[in-house]
């Protein structure tokens, strides 16, 4: 039986990584990979919190958190594709259309 | 053997989570996008291994199917048609990285401090009461996936629908976004 509170402290653990690696990184491939990583952060606690309650909410809004996340990274990867034929280049510095 | 499962059980699940942590490490830090996609391939499956040390089966194999099936191909693609045809990045991290990191650490120092005053605690959780209404009838352990299926389709029905909204919009939206003008 695995206590609660280590569970949610390698949850943490990766949570922070991940947004450790949104801050730095300037591959925009990499910005996406790290989302996955702190949504996947989230659905360890949903699992933790399901599993200590008996119940099974946590695990089946994991599964939604689950198809959410396929969904963000399918049009989050449409978006690099169109901005690297329009910019040349997947770097997040580089990309300021919007500044005029 | 089944004693002996059952004692080192409770340490698997540590082991598979400081494997995610590596694989997580290995992500942010790797200088070739490729590599990055290893480390995020391995830490995926061991957060499904980790779902299994909590009795989560139907999550686990459903993690290993969207993530290490699908995403992590997705993603492998999109590298080899974006990265391979230009020159290596010259650097890899951003200019705010040194703040963002001591900002990152300063927050995780805190929580770990939250954690710390209930790590040594006998009794840091408690259980939680909660309607017990969903899985009646059934074990959430033994029949995780007869269990998980009423979670969805009867008691969250409407966020699953909602959700299966939200793919058909972001299937078309990817299509409309990824395509070449061409009238």
């Amino acid at each position: 039986m695995t206590s609660m509170n280590s569970v949610l402290f390698i949850s943490f653990l990766l949570f922070s990584v991940g947004v450790a690696g949104v801050l730095i990184r300037r591959n925009i491939l990499i910005i996406l990979m790290c989302v996955e990583l702190m949504l996947n952060a989230g659905n360890l606690n949903l699992v933790a919190f399901a599993r200590h309650s008996g119940t099974v909410a946590g695990q089946a809004f994991a599964l939604l958190v689950m198809g959410l996340a396929a969904a963000e990274v399918s049009i989050g990867l449409a978006l690099v594709v169109a901005l690297y034929r329009k910019k040349d280049s997947v770097q997040v510095d580089q990309i300021n259309l919007l500044k005029g | 053997m089944d004693s002996f499962l059952a004692s080192i059980g409770q340490y698997l699940f540590h082991f598979f989570g400081l494997v995610a942590l590596a694989g997580a490490l290995a992500l942010v830090f790797a200088r070739n996008a490729i590599n990055s996609i290893l480390g995020f391939l391995t830490c995926m499956l061991s957060v499904a291994a980790c779902y299994l040390c909590l009795s989560a089966e139907f999550l686990a194999v459903a993690q290993l199917l969207v993530y290490a099936g699908g995403i992590v191909v997705l993603f492998l693609f999109v590298v080899m048609l974006v990265e391979m045809t230009k020159a290596r990045e010259k650097a890899v991290f951003q200019k705010q990285a040194p703040y963002a990191l001591v900002a990152v650490l300063a927050g995780a120092v805190a929580i770990t401090g939250v954690f710390w005053r209930t790590w040594f605690a006998p009794n840091a959780t408690e259980a939680l009461t909660l309607p017990a209404g969903l899985g009646q009838g059934l074990n959430v352990a033994t029949q995780n996936a007869q269990a998980v299926s009423r979670g969805i389709f009867a008691s969250y029905l409407l966020p699953f629908e909602i959700l299966s909204v939200i793919l058909l919009v972001a299937l078309v939206g990817a299509v409309i976004l990824a395509k070449t003008e061409r009238v």
